[in-house]
C-alpha cells in the first residue's frame, strides 16, 4: 500500500494541478449557465485569449507574467461583457439559439487567432526561477506546476468565499434561485448577471494566462477545454462553486491517476466517470454537499 | 417566346449532357475527347483549417514555390491550381476531394495530409481514374492502387528505419508510446518489425488517446516505473510539443533516450519545444541540411520566400510538383488523366532535395533514411543529420 502511494503520489499531485486548471474554467461556465441560463460555448475562446496573452506578453520575467495577467483578465472581462450583451436578446429563445451564436463566435475567434498567431502550438516562457524541475517525493516535477497549484488553490478558496460566504455571493445565489423575487426586492438583476458573466469570463482568461505553460495555446485547444469544462459542470452540478471544484478535482484525478492505473482505458475514463456520477447522483456531486 | 427559349435550352442542355455522358464513357476507353488543351487544372487538397493547418501551409508554400520557379508551368503547360480545404476529418477531406474530381474536373490532384482522408478518397480516385500524387498521407494498407502515388513515404517506414539502430544502441529495454490513431499504430508496428529481430527488448507498448491527451504525466510516470533506457514514440503537431516539453520537465531525459519518427521535431513544433528537444533522435527521409546542390537551392529559395526552413512536408509537395512537371511533359500533346498516370508510372529516377529516388510498384518512394539529432545551432535548435539508416521502399 505504501509502495503504491510512493509510486503514484506525484501523479496525484499532478491531478490536483490539472483539476485546479479545470476549475478556473468550469466555475465560470457553471455560474453563467446556472445564473444567466446562457450556454456559453465560447468559453474555451476565453481560455485562449488568456493563453495567447501569456504567449505575447510573458517574456520569462515576473513583470512580464504580471502584465500578461492584467491584460488577460481585462480582455476576459471585455470578452465576457460582449458575450453577455450578445446573448441577452436571445434569452427568451432557448439554449439552441445561444449555443449557435456562441459557437459561431468561437469559430470566428479561432480563425482570427490562427490568422494572428499561426497554426502551431506556441511556447510559453515562465519566469526563470520557476522554469526548472525539482525532486518531489523522489520524483522529478516541474516547479511551475507547484506554483500553479498554490495560486489556483488560493483562487479557488477566494471564489468559494466570495460566492458562498459573502453577502455579494448571497445576492448572486438568490438570483440563481429566484430571479423575480430578487428583482421585486429592488435589485437590478441585469447588473448582477452581467457581473457574473464578466467574472466567469475573467476567471477563464486568468486560467488561460496561468495555465498556458501547462496547456499551451494552439488551434482546437479551445474545443478541448470547452469539452472538459462541460464534463466538469455535468459532474459537479450546475451553478455551484463547490460543485465545480469537486467536479474539477475528480476529473483531474481521473485524467492523471486513472490514466496511470488503466492506460488502456484512457479514452473512456473521463466519460465513464461522468456516466457513473450521472447514474449515482444525477444532480451532480454538489448534491452530496448540499444535503450535509 | 420565353417558354420556347427555355424549352430549347432544356433540349440543348439535354444534348450537352448526353454528349458529355458519351464522351465520359469514351474517355474511359481511351478516346481523345478529353485531351486537355491549353492550361491544365490541378487540385491542391490540403488542410486550410484545423490541427493539420501548418502541414497544409508548408505543402501549399512549396507547391507555389515550384510553380513560381517554373513560370507557373508544369511540363510546358500553364497551370491553374484549384485549392480545396481538407479540414481535419475524413468527411471534410472527402467532400473537398469530390468537389475537385466531380465539379472542378481537375486533371490530377496533389496534397492530402491525413491518412483517414486518404483511406476515404482512395476508391474515388481509382474509379474515376484521376491520378492523385499525394504528398503526405500514406497508410500501410494502401498497396493495391493504380492511380494513387505518394512522394512522401509509407506510414510505417520511419519506425522501420529506426528499429535495428535502436536495438543495437540501447543497453536495456525500450518503451513504446504513441498517439492512438492509425499513423501511431503503423509507426510502432513498423518499429517492432525491425526492432524485435535485431534483438531489441520491449518494456511496454502503450497508446495515448488522440487528440484528447494534453497531459502526459501519467504515461511518463509509467515509463519511469518501467526503468526503460529508451523510448520510441510517435507524436506530431501540438501533441509533439506537449510530449517533448513534459518528457524533459518530468526528468525522463536523464533516464531514457528519446527516439521517434521525425514528425516529433519537424518544422514549427521544434521552435515551440526549444531547449526541451535537445538531444531528441528522430528518423526522417529528409532534412534541410542534406548536402546536395538541389537541396541547397531549394532551401535557399524556400527561406527567401517564406522566411523558414523547409520541412519534409514541404519537400514532398515540391517533389509532387516535380513529378507532375516531368509526367505532363512526358504525356505531351495526348494529355489526359489516363496518359498522365501512365507517364508517372514510367518516370524512373527523380532528382530531389532529398537525393535521388524512384517510385516502387506500390507507388511510394524508394529512398534513403536519415538519423537526426536536435542540436543547438546558431542560438536556436535544429535537426542535424548524424547518420544514415539505409534505404527503404
Amino acid at each position: 500500500m505504501l509502495d503504491w502511494f510512493d509510486a503514484n503520489l506525484v501523479t496525484m499531485v499532478d491531478g490536483v494541478a490539472y483539476g485546479l486548471l479545470l476549475f478556473t474554467l468550469a466555475v465560470g461556465l457553471s455560474l453563467i449557465f446556472g445564473m444567466m441560463d446562457v450556454l456559453n460555448l465560447a468559453h474555451g475562446t476565453l481560455y485562449l485569449i488568456g493563453a495567447y496573452a501569456a504567449y505575447a506578453l510573458s517574456d520569462g520575467s515576473w513583470t512580464g507574467l504580471l502584465i500578461a495577467l492584467l491584460v488577460g483578465v481585462l480582455a476576459g472581462v471585455a470578452g465576457g461583457g460582449v458575450l453577455a450583451a450578445l446573448t441577452q436578446p436571445l434569452a427568451q429563445r432557448g439554449h439552441l439559439d445561444q449555443a449557435l451564436l456562441t459557437l459561431g463566435i468561437a469559430f470566428i475567434a479561432s480563425d482570427i487567432f490562427s490568422k494572428i498567431f499561426g497554426s502551431e502550438v506556441l511556447p510559453i516562457s515562465v519566469p526563470s526561477q520557476v522554469a526548472g524541475s525539482i525532486t518531489v517525493f523522489g520524483q522529478v516535477y516541474p516547479v511551475y506546476r507547484l506554483l500553479f497549484i498554490a495560486i489556483a488553490g488560493g483562487l479557488a478558496v477566494m471564489v468559494y468565499l466570495l460566492f458562498e460566504r459573502s453577502s455579494l455571493g448571497a445576492l448572486v445565489r438568490a438570483t440563481v434561485a429566484d430571479r423575480d423575487m430578487v428583482r421585486a426586492s429592488g435589485v437590478d438583476t441585469r447588473i448582477v448577471m452581467f457581473g457574473v458573466f464578466a467574472f466567469g469570463a475573467a476567471l477563464a482568461a486568468l486560467g488561460g494566462v496561468l495555465g498556458a505553460p501547462i496547456l499551451a495555446p494552439g488551434p482546437s485547444v479551445d474545443e478541448t477545454v470547452l469539452v472538459l469544462s462541460l464534463v466538469v459542470v455535468v459532474v459537479g452540478g450546475l451553478g455551484s462553486v463547490t460543485g465545480a471544484l469537486l467536479g474539477a478535482l475528480l476529473i483531474g484525478q481521473v485524467q492523471t491517476l486513472g490514466v496511470a492505473l488503466m492506460p488502456v482505458y484512457a479514452p473512456f475514463l473521463i466519460f465513464g466517470a461522468m456516466l457513473l456520477v450521472l447514474a449515482w447522483r444525477p444532480q451532480g456531486l454538489m448534491s452530496l454537499v448540499a444535503r450535509a | 417566346m420565353g417558354a420556347q427559349i427555355s424549352s430549347m435550352r432544356r433540349i440543348a442542355a439535354g444534348a450537352v449532357a448526353a454528349t458529355m455522358l458519351l464522351a465520359g464513357c469514351g474517355g474511359g476507353l481511351g478516346s481523345e475527347a478529353q485531351t486537355v488543351e491549353g492550361p491544365v487544372k490541378i487540385g491542391l487538397l490540403v488542410p486550410q483549417s484545423g490541427v493539420y493547418k501548418s502541414l497544409g501551409d508548408d505543402m501549399k508554400n512549396a507547391w507555389e514555390l515550384y510553380l513560381d520557379q517554373h513560370d507557373g508551368q508544369l511540363g510546358g503547360r500553364d497551370v491553374e491550381t484549384t485549392l480545396a480545404d481538407e479540414g481535419e476529418e475524413a468527411s471534410t477531406g472527402q467532400a473537398a476531394a469530390e468537389r475537385l474530381v466531380n465539379r472542378e474536373n481537375v486533371l490530377a490532384v496533389t496534397g492530402v495530409v491525413s491518412s483517414a482522408t486518404m483511406n476515404g478518397v482512395a476508391d474515388m480516385f481509382e474509379s474515376s481514374q484521376i491520378p492523385l500524387v499525394g504528398s503526405n498521407a500514406s497508410p500501410t494498407t494502401l498497396t493495391d492502387v493504380e492511380y494513387i502515388w505518394r512522394t512522401s513515404y509509407v506510414n510505417d517506414e520511419p519506425g522501420k528505419a529506426l528499429g535495428e539502430y535502436v536495438a543495437d544502441k540501447v543497453d536495456g529495454s525500450v518503451y513504446l508510446l504513441a498517439a492512438d490513431y492509425q499513423a501511431g499504430i503503423d509507426e510502432v508496428e513498423g518499429f517492432k518489425e525491425t526492432f524485435g529481430p535485431a534483438g531489441g527488448e520491449t518494456a511496454d507498448e502503450v497508446y495515448t488517446p488522440f487528440p484528447t491527451t494534453t497531459n502526459y504525466q501519467p504515461f511518463l510516470a509509467k515509463i519511469r516505473q518501467s526503468d526503460a533506457k529508451a523510448a520510441f514514440t510517435f507524436y506530431a503537431g501540438g501533441a509533439a510539443v506537449d510530449f517533448v516539453k513534459q518528457f524533459k520537465a518530468f526528468g525522463l531525459d536523464s533516464q531514457a533516450d528519446l527516439y521517434s519518427a521525425g514528425f516529433l521535431t519537424e518544422g514549427g513544433v521544434l521552435d515551440a519545444q526549444g531547449a526541451a528537444a535537445e538531444g531528441v533522435l528522430t528518423s526522417m527521409n529528409y532534412n534541410h541540411d542534406l548536402d546536395n546542390e538541389i537541396n541547397k537551392e531549394f532551401v535557399a529559395a524556400y527561406e527567401e520566400a517564406y522566411d523558414k526552413k523547409p520541412t519534409t512536408y514541404a519537400m514532398a509537395s515540391y517533389d509532387a510538383a516535380k513529378v507532375l512537371d516531368m509526367a505532363i511533359a512526358e504525356a505531351g500533346d495526348d494529355l489526359t488523366s489516363t496518359t498522365l498516370n501512365e507517364a508517372i508510372g514510367g518516370l524512373g529516377d527523380i532528382e530531389s532535395p532529398r537525393g535521388t529516388w524512384h517510385f516502387n510498384d506500390i507507388g511510394t518512394p524508394v529512398q534513403m533514411w536519415y538519423l537526426r539529432e536536435v542540436q543547438k545551432v546558431d542560438g536556436g535548435y535544429s535537426n542535424v543529420v548524424i547518420d544514415e539508416l539505409g534505404t527503404l521502399g
